[in-house]
């Protein structure tokens, strides 16, 4: 008997979420096999990268992540559009850092402004993601869904706590969330079922799994995002059948394997390649685990992505 | 039938706890003989630690309980094993020793005295490398309890042997290896007994759902044999299923876990949220607080 491949019997199908608005509006999800299984199913939407847009100059960054934007790192609107311009963004993630009560604490009305102007200065559709502070997010991106009207953004993170806040104004003005819980496939369908009783339509909900970079708890969100896909794909699990959107540049910037410098320690090698390729093998890992949306910082990191998706999805 | 032992003697409930604190008979003998009348099989002794005066707290725990209740055996249960051998003499009739983990230390601490004071015992398959990842390991386990019991000459119907029920809303798939393993305990060891803490599998689930949870699990191993449970005294509901005067509900439930089909339409609101129950617990719907909206 000639040898059969086994193929896996998908019953279920993610759902199809739109961001943005007029021609330069996205879809992702849609997918009906696991990561790049084309030979068993669909993957109709391939997965995007999102440019990471800081709403303050970040003054900690190293100054090789800082580089490709210096011309712009101090204005959020002019680093957004060479995003978009220059390196060829499809998607802009704004992260509002300077709301953060237990930071530059700025005041919401002053946070959203900056919002409003960048999402008014773009064509590509806009991510925006909160200080992560449960209060005082669910005052900021309430705001932020008011603005943004008509613009079809993509707000979070949405958690237990502020849920019913921001979920509400997400669904009085047509904005799609991402809801965040942390690395829980459990707790995951359960605020996915609280927004469904909220009201929210099924195509405007993304999920956060919550993300670890390399060496630092990938492979915890690894294992949560693939348990997340067996359950809407193989299970009919409804309530995890959407998106996922992976909040991950920061998670890799931030260690300590990014900002050690050659000259400190010339085992570890050239700093600038090493973060990138940090970044990018991070990136990598959570695609082939599920991930939809990436949101990325540096463009030589992106570059790879984009050529690894490209590889995979052709 | 499956013999219940009342939970709720418990150092961890805060009248109860104040009381033993404080030596006073009134609410220990009155939450023993609330548990009489609720009709349990055994009424277990939870003093956890006991760290302080475990030894002579036991002892006078045990002759009040027993003054009041004198026809029902009591199950210890404290990690203080001076505590328990002081307990294990008080008592008049047999005792149950709650609980010999399969940890060398405890078993050598643990079962001579069950031994000497001719008590049954929880043998819980808990070993060195602590909870058992599936329904194998909680084999092997059993098998060394078997091993040691015989060692000190303890027939194998004088172990009750616990699984190691675990929370639904965390550990789903090892609630299916527990499952697994008291399916086959009953081939591993056939006049062993059986037990477990049953209250476990909705720990952290919440409040309100805990019951029905607790409830639809122990329809489900009571299939398999389970010989005993810890359980709420209090749920007259669980009580009756352990009873068999609930046949047609524990019927559903066996179908649900033949994958037979249903028909929903026919069934009333109760039903349907026993049947969505065991679908949660059997691993085929993913855990969530909300499972019984979906």
């Amino acid at each position: 008997m000639a040898f059969q491949i086994p193929k896996i019997n998908y019953t279920g199908k993610i759902k199809e979420v739109s961001i943005g608005s007029g021609s330069h509006a996205i879809k992702v999800g849609g997918e009906s096999c696991y990561p790049f299984h084309l030979f068993e199913g669909a993957m109709p939407n391939p997965p995007r990268v999102a440019f990471e847009v800081w709403d303050y100059p970040p003054e900690e960054w190293q100054e090789w992540a800082i580089e490709p934007y210096k011309d712009v790192i101090n204005d959020p609107v002019a680093w957004a559009k060479k995003s978009q311009d220059t390196y060829g963004a499809e998607l802009i993630a704004l992260l509002l850092k300077s709301a953060d009560p237990n930071g530059m604490n700025r005041d919401v009305e002053q946070v959203v402004a900056t919002v409003k102007s960048v999402a008014d200065a773009i064509t590509v559709p806009l991510l925006v993601w909160g200080c992560v502070n449960d209060e005082k997010d669910a005052a900021l991106l309430r705001r932020v869904a008011e603005l943004c009207e008509g613009k079809n953004v993509a707000i979070g993170p949405l958690v237990e706590k502020n849920y019913k806040q921001i979920g509400a104004m997400a669904i009085g003005y047509n904005q799609v969330v991402m809801a965040s819980t942390p690395i829980d496939v459990n707790l995951a369908k359960q605020l996915n079922i609280l927004l469904g009783n909220l009201g929210m339509p099924d195509d405007r909900m993304l999920i956060d799994p919550t993300t670890g970079g390399l060496g630092y708890g990938l492979e915890y969100s690894y294992s949560v995002m693939e348990r997340d896909r067996m359950a809407a794909l193989t299970q009919e699990d409804v309530k995890l059948q959407y998106p996922l959107v992976c909040n991950m540049a920061h998670e890799v910037w931030k260690t300590k394997e990014t900002k050690v410098k050659k000259e400190d320690n010339p085992k570890l090698g050239d700093e600038k390649k090493r973060s990138i390729l940090m970044e990018a093998v991070t990136a990598m890992s959570l695609l082939v685990a599920g991930a939809d949306i990436l949101i990325m910082r540096h463009p030589d990191a992106i570059t790879l992505v984009r050529d690894m998706i490209k590889e995979l999805t052709n | 039938m499956v013999l219940r032992i009342g939970e709720n003697l418990n150092v961890i409930a805060k009248k109860i706890g104040e009381a033993l604190k404080e030596r006073n008979p009134v609410p220990i003998r009155e939450m023993a003989e609330a548990e009489a009348k609720a009709g349990v099989d055994l009424i277990d002794i939870n003093l956890g630690p006991a760290r302080k005066a475990g030894a002579e707290l036991m002892e006078w725990v045990v002759k009040t309980v027993q003054e009041v209740v004198p026809h029902i055996p009591l199950s210890l249960d404290t990690t203080n094993v001076e505590a328990m051998e002081a307990g294990l003499k008080a008592h008049k009739g047999r005792p149950l020793i709650n609980s010999v983990s399969a940890r060398p230390e405890r078993m050598d601490a643990l079962v001579p005295l069950a031994q000497k004071y001719h008590a049954s015992y929880i043998a819980l398959t808990l070993g060195v490398e602590g909870i058992p990842r599936d329904a194998n390991e909680r084999g092997m386990l059993a098998a060394e309890h078997l091993a040691k019991a015989a060692e000190f000459g303890i027939p194998e119907d004088d172990l009750w042997v616990d699984p190691i029920v675990l929370p639904i809303n965390t550990q789903q798939i090892q609630v299916q290896g527990c499952t697994e393993f008291v399916m086959m305990l009953k081939e591993i060891a056939p006049t062993c007994k059986s037990t477990c803490g049953l209250s476990n599998i909705s720990n952290g689930a919440p409040g309100h759902l805990r019951g029905i949870l607790n409830r639809t699990y122990l329809i489900m191993i009571k299939r398999y044999g389970m010989y005993s449970a810890i359980v709420d005294a209090f749920d007259a509901e669980m009580a009756a299923i352990c009873q068999d005067k609930m046949p047609g509900l524990e019927a559903l439930v066996h179908k649900v876990m033949d994958g037979e089909a249903i028909d929903t339409t026919k069934l009333s609101k109760e039903e349907m949220e026993y049947v969505k129950t065991t679908r949660v617990l059997l691993g085929q719907t993913l855990y969530s607080d909300s499972w019984l909206e979906l």
